[in-house]
């Protein structure tokens, strides 16, 4: 199925426009649904009704199946013949919202939005992140549950990869518990030890802050915050696509301003991606 | 033991840190360093044939631009951002009103993340009501703000109708996380869970019905106890 690198199927366009083959001007048609609604949101949402610029791709497979919804159960409704093409509207999990030249709108599944080809007969690849990226990549976001010092933490990091073995890694938490509340704050390294493998250790090593609480109830003492320094370590294990679970612990030393500097123990539990 | 820990770790972490400095590539990730031009072909065959005769001269040369192939990038629209109302029954402080604002990121088709802020007021006990003047909390005491990180479900995806024309997907979904709950003076880790109902009339708006419990332990009335404070709300979302 040889095919010319020009889109015959594209309307004429100025020549000016010819460096866009593969893309095509649409206009959305207005919705009716819930107008009251639709008001509130209208300044929301600028994207509901300005014209963009949509990827136009082309059916290789004999049809593309139409979904009426996103999701594996919804039925199939309508199926677009071989070599017809599709604008890509946008894409919602593993789901992309396509419209015919006809304006048929529904749902195509990745799966089968892979074996669909642009303009020039060059395969549609789309990257939705794998195990490659998980082993290589620059940033990570996530959130944890757990426990630091007896009392019950909620906690959020974001890191910064250096190179797939060396992240700058910045936590946030909030601790609470019977005899105090708090707020900590992280920022050090993490070192990955085997980073291409689904389960992965890391070794971390940093700087914080404490901010704590106490809960008095005969005497109130003073509210404090403290530097820390920490050394910990984890694992985390690959999931899917962007995903994965992390677990950790942290043995923090505080250094007060009393007698004796104090220590804590921060275990964790989370979820986080990378991109 | 946890001593032990700390040495260990903290001997491990000493001892591997260093090693990051002999990595190649510093503050070049995922970058491939560039590979020389000679590197493709074998060695031996440069030397003896020259470039010349690794391209053979060009008898027509061809008149064709090379087009700049420009694909455009596919929006997603994965991120769920709105507001809800709706009540709040906090445990032995009545039913009110209650207010906020929600985000959601969908994973993939069946789960999602969900993070929420709200806010409501604790009424009066019986205990305050039965005795006249007495308060146990002040006015500022009495709001009470929550802010939740959960997980979602979506379980029995399907099609809801309205009369014959209009068909708008839904799912219901079931919730489950953590976060915390600022009342009475005190901030107390609140575990939620509930479930709710989605329908989604345009492909950037949704319509949410959910229910939720916030439990967490208190013991402002004297014993400790798990409070479960459970919430009724409907709320819009608007998908970019």
């Amino acid at each position: 199925m040889a095919r010319s690198t020009t889109t015959t199927r594209s309307p004429p366009r100025p020549p000016c426009e010819q460096g866009k083959d593969l893309t095509r001007r649409a206009q959305r048609r207005p919705r009716a649904a819930l107008p009251a609604l639709a008001a509130l949101f209208v300044v929301l949402t600028p994207a509901v009704s300005a014209a963009r610029e949509y990827l136009q791709l082309f059916v290789a497979e004999p049809y593309l199946e139409l979904h009426t919804g996103p999701g594996r159960g919804y039925p199939v409704f309508h199926a677009v013949p071989r070599d017809a093409s599709v604008d890509v509207l946008f894409r919602r999990t593993d789901w992309f919202k396509v419209r015919t030249e006809r304006g048929v709108e529904g749902w195509a599944s990745q799966a089968d939005m892979l074996k669909t080809v642009l303009a020039d007969g060059s395969p549609f690849k789309f990257e939705l992140g794998d195990q490659a990226g998980f082993s290589s990549h620059r940033f990570e976001l996530g959130v944890f549950a757990g426990e630091y010092g007896g009392a019950n933490l909620i906690s959020a990091y974001w890191s910064v990869a250096l190179n797939p073995q060396m992240a700058v890694e910045a936590a946030a938490g909030q601790f609470l518990g019977r005899f105090s509340n708090g707020e900590t704050g992280d920022l050090g390294f993490a070192h990955v030890i085997s980073a291409d493998t689904r389960w992965s250790p890391l070794l971390l090593l940093g700087v914080g802050i404490v901010h704590t609480e106490p809960k008095g109830t005969l005497t109130t003492p003073e509210n404090r915050t403290e530097q820390t320094a920490y050394v910990g370590g984890g694992i985390r294990y690959y999931l899917t696509r962007r995903f994965f679970m992390r677990a950790e612990y942290k043995a923090h030393y505080i250094f007060t301003k009393r007698n004796q500097n104090e220590e804590a123990d921060e275990w964790k539990l989370g979820f986080a991606f990378f991109f | 033991m946890e001593t032990g820990i700390r040495v260990l770790l903290l001997t491990a972490a000493l001892a591997l840190l260093p090693g990051c400095a002999t990595v190649r590539g510093w503050f070049h990730h995922g970058k491939q360093p560039a590979q020389s031009a000679d590197t493709g072909s074998p060695p031996g065959t440069a030397g003896a044939n020259g470039p010349e005769e690794e391209t053979p001269p060009r008898v027509i040369e061809p008149q064709v631009e090379r087009r700049t192939i420009k694909v455009p990038r596919i929006r997603s629209s994965n991120v769920e951002i709105g507001a809800f109302y709706g009540a709040l029954s906090i445990e032995d402080f009545g039913t009110n009103a209650d207010y906020g604002i929600t985000a959601a990121y969908h994973i993939t088709e069946d789960f999602f993340f969900q993070a929420e802020a709200g806010r409501s007021r604790g009424g009066r006990t019986s205990f305050e009501t039965l005795s006249g003047n007495l308060q146990l909390l002040t006015e500022a005491e009495r709001r009470f703000t929550y802010y939740d990180l959960s997980l979602g479900y979506n379980f029995l995806p399907g099609e809801a109708f309205l009369g014959r024309g209009v068909a708008m997907t839904s799912a219901f979904y079931l919730l489950g996380g953590f976060g915390a709950t600022d009342f009475a003076g005190d901030t107390k880790f609140t575990v939620n869970f509930g479930g709710g109902y989605r329908v989604v009339p345009t492909d950037w708006l949704a319509l949410h019905v959910t229910v939720q419990d916030h439990v967490f332990q208190t013991s402002l009335l004297g014993v400790t106890k798990l409070t479960n404070n459970l919430e009724a709300r409907m709320g819009a979302t608007v998908f970019f």
